[in-house]
């Protein structure tokens, strides 16, 4: 196969687009879709000052390195969840990568804030990913907020967005419905968060990740019960197969024609939101989910004596 | 026969009658989009010819968590 621009050998084909592409002109597509994907859903401009969520897989670290070629502002955030190795590989990989293509890295350490995961698992009866991930969620925006950040972004790609938007369309879950999205625009005590690379497969950024020779994180957490949405994203991948370009359009045809209706459902009937009485963060609830876990938490240490 | 070295599950496997990329991702049950193909550390295309005694590295790409 050659390049369909220069004709060169080909190393990446791309049958969504129908086209393959040497390494040269991968690259240039790849920042073209980035860029499509800022313009379009104007997700930010050149004096925003962006936080980068970095787990240390591909799709965080691809996001990083592009955002900072294109001149952009970034500053990654690591959040260090204390899963003995797996959190130990993930911070040192993020780390590496930071220092060695100079960037800016925060770590905030959730056991430091009293939110170690081995103790939610240990002590929370709810399910310790659906814990982890708000944690995640709740941090990523709180320090998005206090350090004066104008965006958060996510490395989260085309496969996963699709992927969840099937899920909850099979369920017909009309809150996700409303405010799934590439970017989502600040509101009372939330920062904007936008999906850079919403518009790319994960096909494509293993191959961005792999060319630019990012080292990933690969072992798995202790605790994962499989990646998430593996199923739909097989499932998809197999129709993307059949009918080429489907998965774009199924998730594009939703942004236009599908999501604003479910968000004027949302106005009418959505829960309205105010400051939990505990750290300010938006919730419906009069105590945030995160603040309802730190306190559980240090309440069963006491009584389990772990906590003087 | 081609030596085959499987990522993430870092097992390494032994095929034969394998003439190119294609063959070796249907031989594994792989969509072309769903893993990687490299050679000498370069990537290869579904259309390239694989050849005897070639190592081969297949990286699916389906992110983890
Ligand atoms: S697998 Fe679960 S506990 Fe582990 S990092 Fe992911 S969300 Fe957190
Ligand atoms: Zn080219
Ligand atoms: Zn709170």
């Amino acid at each position: 196969m050659k390049c369909k621009r220069c004709k060169a050998q080909a190393v990446v084909a791309l049958p969504s687009h129908n086209t393959a592409f040497c390494e040269e002109c991968f690259y240039l597509f790849f920042t073209r879709q980035v860029e499509t994907a800022i313009r379009r859903q104007k997700m930010f401009g050149p004096d925003d000052r962006i936080l980068v969520a970095l787990s240390g897989g591909k799709d965080s670290l691809t996001l990083m390195l592009e955002l900072a070629l294109q001149g952009y502002d970034v500053t990654g955030l690591h959040i260090d969840l204390g899963i003995g190795e797996s959190s130990i590989q993930a911070r040192a990989k993020v780390e590496a990568f930071c220092r060695k293509h100079s960037l800016n890295l925060r770590v905030l350490e959730t056991a430091s804030v009293g939110l170690a995961m081995p103790d939610v698992k240990k002590y929370i009866k709810r399910p310790v990913c659906s814990v982890c991930g708000k944690v995640k969620r709740y941090y990523f925006n709180k320090v998005a907020r206090e350090e004066g950040f104008d965006v958060l972004a996510t490395g989260h790609n085309l496969d996963d967005e699709a992927a969840r938007l099937f899920a909850n369309t099979l369920r017909w879950d009309a809150a996700y419905l409303s405010d799934q999205g590439p970017s989502l625009p600040a509101a009372e005590g939330f920062v904007r968060k936008v999906k850079p690379l919403y518009r790319l497969t994960e096909f494509e950024t293993a191959n961005y990740a792999f060319l630019k020779g990012i080292e990933i994180h690969s072992a798995p957490c202790p605790y994962s019960q499989g990646a998430s949405f593996t199923n739909h994203k097989q499932l998809l991948g197999e129709l993307e197969h059949r009918s080429p370009g489907s998965k774009f359009a199924f998730y594009d045809g939703f942004l236009r024609n599908g999501r604003p209706a479910f968000q004027l459902l949302e106005e009418e009937q959505g829960d309205e939101l105010a400051p939990c009485r505990e750290c300010g963060s938006p919730t419906s609830t009069e105590l945030c989910g995160v603040c309802r876990v730190r306190m559980a938490l240090s309440e069963k240490k006491r009584e389990a004596g772990e906590l003087a | 026969m081609i030596h085959v070295r499987l990522e993430p599950e870092a097992k390494d496997i032994e095929l034969h009658r394998i003439k190119t990329v294609l063959g070796l991702l249907n031989r594994l049950e792989l969509r072309p989009t769903m893993a990687l193909v490299v050679r000498d550390g370069c990537l290869l295309t579904p259309d390239r010819r694989l050849y005897n005694n070639d190592h081969v590295l297949v990286r699916t790409v389906t992110s983890a968590g």
